[in-house]
């Protein structure tokens, strides 16, 4: 039976549990938003990586470096279009 | 009867009636030929069902090439309604119609196709495999496209054409300034035709990433395989948002929500946002694979190898990241701020860097070179200098200060056209006339094709130089007529002939199909131009297999080292080989698509369930077949290359 | 077909090597289209027109509920995959029923939450924030819609073949999406619904 769970994977689960809970003190202890911004962004992107790696297994195949590289291409991507369009209509309107 | 009203045409005229006629005759004459001839089982069994990825290219081709026809028409209309001042030979709305479809269907509908013409026809061969990695998946990518297209086309004479652009800037492009259902169509067509894309972009990088022969390392692909490699990374990368984009304009004007409305907290900016950044990468799209078919020919037809190969890839990588980071380019005068403006006005002024380098690449792969003029080579040389023309001039529309000058006028107009005429449909035409005997075993005519190249060359260059005259005078883009007192009169005059021109180019490109059907030699070998990439080491025709055994490379000019220094191409021996099966579901699948958005663009809500439903249906089947495919034996095999060689 | 048994039975043949890299190639473009759904909602996330605003309408209980199945479905799958590599196949068809069941559950709180929306006066109609937020959460919802019926379709093919080259590919590239949707989620409740609430 114990084979059917992987100390790996549980301590993932664990350790992503322990995220989501960080990430509810935003709410729960009334942080400024400059401090919450900071505490979400660091647990939804840490989160985010653990689920890639130790989920996903993206550094198990050859392809290892082509997956990891498209995938932090697009990200790179992502954020400049979020960032890039709030500069337009938020920041410098 | 109230029920067929919504198909009618809101604004109908002779021409739109004469057309309906005319698209009514032709289905009967294809169905009544097909039926006579006996090809009903032949087109379905050897086409519609294809999963070839030669085939499929053809297919491509053919579409591009009649969408070409459909929206040179829309551009004749609209010059010959500019020759004169005051002209009457189109009302504003029908105006405002043609110039929406003209934009949609060359870049949507012609440029796409035909740069996927090239990919599939070409890549898997550039790369020594024997299909794409998806062969299923490639099929529903084209009948995806298809079917959008025909969709589009449609709309002209069922409900009427989309009328605000092919930008379709809200709210413009909103219920209460566009009532009628052309805008529907727009929306949803594209759609239907980029989700396609989308397959395509995984498809191909999945394709030249784990299908490539042995010994071509990333570094030894041939220049247009790069190319194409690139241009997926951004479809894959702005495709997704054109998706989201169009689905949140259709849920504006079907379900009545506020994204880009004026009222209710929309905003209408979002949408000429969100458009440009998928919009700008767009264009890349298109010119990244026309940069990589000129770089095979320049480098075939000089009888030397491509300089800097190196500096070439990294230019087309960075030209693809900065693609990404220049779209508030197409709207400096729209209300931000001078940070973000500026911002965006210097990224894409380093664009021209790594464009520079590429034009500069090309012109030292001819220093000293063994030039030989032919057809394509004579597209690929009336590109450089035009090109660099159109280039500089978007270099001044980059400048966002300078911007508010130009925006919006003629000088914009004759910016872009002088980029993707000389750019995309020059080396479409010379990746044409280049690719012509490996497709169909025959080349076209070179006297005739040079007659079409100077023709177009020189209608191209009256009929758009002019505008950047006019623009710069205030002539604005987008209005159906001026008055004589601007004084635009002569110089538009001018571009009609120059448009009238291009149609003769056009024209003689027809007719040069026509005449090397019936003239042209068959025997003419599989390698008729001393060309230095793989696809050329194979047969003409080109079998179903691709290659009878795999290749072995060691440069990116495998079949140059193979001719010329005594590489051994073939190295192993014939085995059998595994291939897929044919399919009808793809087809299948885009013809429910298309009733699909049939019912969505008249808001025919059971229709519309019934598709959807029938679409998953047929995602359900295909994953509960199980096809394993086929394979081609060893005698098999033997005979045809033995046939094939004969043929030589 | 050739079956490589050097590799995990999911990468056996040539075609699933190409299956997976493909399918990192569609989640990278899925990345694309909710990044262009969050750029849209920060855009609209205060042009709340007449309607009311994102404070008024989010309920931290819910959303905790939510991230928590999610969470732990993507540990579940987590573990069938491990326990398909084992060559488990009833442990393997267990934890993925587990991972459907708790995606259903996601799906009913998710539901419910909409209708709450619904009742509170927050349609799609009311303005582009609601539009936005119902959007966002909606192409999400649909995701996971699609993959219950899809999961429930691999299930099938790998009760009654077994666990072949071709089931253990389609249960893996399953569970690369049944991940990334939980990846998703993580960034639904870290910028809309906390930094709403916050």
């Amino acid at each position: 039976m114990s084979e059917l769970f992987p100390r790996k994977q549980i301590i993932g689960f664990v350790f992503s549990l322990v995220l989501t809970a960080a990430a509810l003190a935003v709410y729960f202890l009334k942080l400024s938003f400059a401090q919450g911004m900071v505490v979400l962004v660091v647990t939804a992107f840490v989160q985010a990586l653990l689920q890639l790696v130790v989920f996903m297994h993206a550094g198990e195949s050859e392809d290892k470096w082509v997956i990891y590289g498209k995938v932090f291409f697009m990200i790179a991507m992502a954020l400049i279009t979020v960032f890039g369009t709030l500069l337009i209509f938020l920041w410098d309107m | 009867m109230e029920f067929f009203e919504r198909f009618a045409i809101p604004n109908p005229s002779l021409a739109i009636y004469a057309s309906m006629v005319a698209i009514g005759l032709t289905v009967v004459a294809i169905i009544a030929g097909l039926t006579y001839f006996k090809k009903w089982g032949y087109l379905w069994r050897e086409w519609l069902t294809t999963v070839d990825h030669k085939r499929i290219g053809i297919m491509y081709l053919l579409s591009a090439l009649i969408m070409l026809f459909r929206g040179g028409v829309d551009a004749i209309m609209l010059r010959a309604q500019l020759a004169v001042p005051d002209n009457k030979l189109l009302d504003p709305q029908h105006y405002n119609e043609v110039f929406s479809t003209h934009g949609v269907i060359m870049v949507m509908f012609m440029a796409m196709p035909f740069i996927f013409a090239f990919m599939n026809y070409v890549v898997p061969l550039q790369i020594g495999a024997r299909d794409v990695a998806f062969p299923r998946l490639n099929a529903l990518s084209f009948w995806l496209f298809f079917f959008g297209a025909m969709l589009f086309n449609i709309s002209f004479v069922i409900g009427g054409s989309p009328d605000a652009g092919w930008t379709s800037y809200f709210p413009l492009a909103g219920n209460d300034f566009s009532q009628h259902v052309g805008t529907n169509y727009y929306m949803i067509a594209i759609q239907i035709s980029g989700i396609g894309s989308l397959m395509t972009g995984i498809n191909m990088i999945t394709t030249i990433m784990k299908m490539r022969a042995p010994g071509m390392t990333l570094m030894k692909m041939p220049m247009f395989t790069w190319s194409v490699l690139v241009t997926n990374l951004i479809i894959v990368t702005v495709f997704p948002v054109i998706t989201v984009a169009l689905a949140m304009g259709t849920m504006d004007r079907l379900f009545g929500t506020h994204f880009f409305a004026t009222t209710n907290g929309g905003m209408d900016m979002l949408w000429a946002n969100l458009f440009w950044v998928w919009g700008h990468p767009e264009v890349y799209i298109l010119i990244l694979p026309a940069f990589g078919i000129y770089s095979e020919i320049i480098s075939t037809f000089a009888g030397r190898n491509l300089y800097g190969y190196k500096s070439m890839v990294a230019s087309m990588v960075i030209i693809s990241a900065l693609s990404c980071m220049v779209w508030a380019h197409h709207f400096f005068t729209m209300g931000q701020g001078a940070v973000a403006n500026s911002f965006f006005s210097i990224t894409t002024m380093m664009i021209a860097v790594p464009t520079g380098v590429k034009i500069f690449n090309w012109l030292f792969t001819l220093w000293k070179g063994k030039i030989r003029f032919t057809v394509p080579m004579l597209y690929s040389l009336g590109f450089i200098p035009l090109f660099v023309i159109g280039g500089m001039t978007g270099v001044m529309l980059a400048m966002s200060a300078a911007d508010y000058q130009y925006h919006n006028t003629m000088f914009l107009v004759a910016h872009f056209h002088n980029t993707i005429i000389p750019g995309v449909v020059f080396a479409m035409l010379a990746g044409l006339t280049y690719y012509w005997p490996k497709m169909f075993g025959f080349m076209l005519n070179e006297r005739i094709g040079k007659w079409s190249f100077w023709t177009l060359t020189i209608g191209f260059c009256l009929a758009f130089f002019p505008m950047y005259i006019t623009g710069l005078d205030g002539q604005a883009r987008r209005m159906y007529t001026y008055s004589e007192a601007t004084g635009y009169g002569p110089l538009n005059m001018v571009s009609f002939v120059g448009a009238g021109v291009m149609a003769i180019s056009f024209a003689l490109i027809v007719y040069n199909v026509y005449y090397s059907v019936r003239y042209s030699p068959r025997n003419i070998g599989a390698d008729p131009w001393d060309a230095r990439s793989l696809e050329w080491a194979t047969h003409t025709p080109v079998p179903e297999y691709n290659f009878a055994v795999e290749p072995q490379v060691a440069s990116s000019e495998g079949f140059w080292d193979a001719k010329k220094k005594g590489h051994a191409l073939f190295p192993g021996k014939v085995e059998k080989i595994h291939m897929p099966n044919n399919s009808g579901v793809p087809f299948i699948m885009g013809a429910i698509f298309f009733v699909l958005g049939f019912s969505l663009v008249f808001s025919l809500w059971i229709p519309a369930i019934l598709s959807l439903i029938g679409i998953l249906a047929c995602m359900a089947l295909r994953s509960f077949e199980q096809d394993h495919g086929r394979y081609i034996s060893v005698k098999e095999i033997e005979e045809t290359e033995t046939k094939l060689r004969g043929a030589k | 077909m050739k079956v490589d048994h050097s590799l995990p039975l999911e990468y056996g043949t040539k075609q699933n090597g190409l299956n997976i890299f493909g399918f990192w190639v569609f989640l990278a473009a899925e990345i694309m289209l909710f990044a262009t759904l969050f750029t849209s909602y920060f855009t609209l996330e205060h042009r709340t027109g007449s309607g009311p605003s994102g404070t008024e309408i989010f309920e931290i209980a819910p959303v905790i509920i939510e991230t928590l199945l999610l969470l732990t479905s993507s540990f579940t799958i987590g573990l069938g995959v491990h326990a398909m590599r084992l060559g488990r196949k009833k442990a393997m068809m267990t934890f993925f029923v587990i991972t459907l069941l708790l995606g259903l559950g996601f799906l009913g709180f998710e539901i419910d939450e909409f209708i709450t929306y619904i009742h509170d006066g927050a349609t799609l109609q009311t303005s582009a924030f609601t539009a936005m937020l119902m959007t966002t959460l909606g192409t999400h919802g649909l995701h996971v819609t699609f993959g219950l019926f899809w999961g429930t379709a691999i299930l099938l093919q790998v009760k009654k073949r077994g666990l072949t080259p071709e089931t253990a590919n389609k249960s893996f590239i399953f569970s690369l999406y049944w991940h990334f949707l939980d990846v998703v989620w993580i960034f639904i409740f870290s910028f809309i619904y906390l930094k709403g609430m916050m």
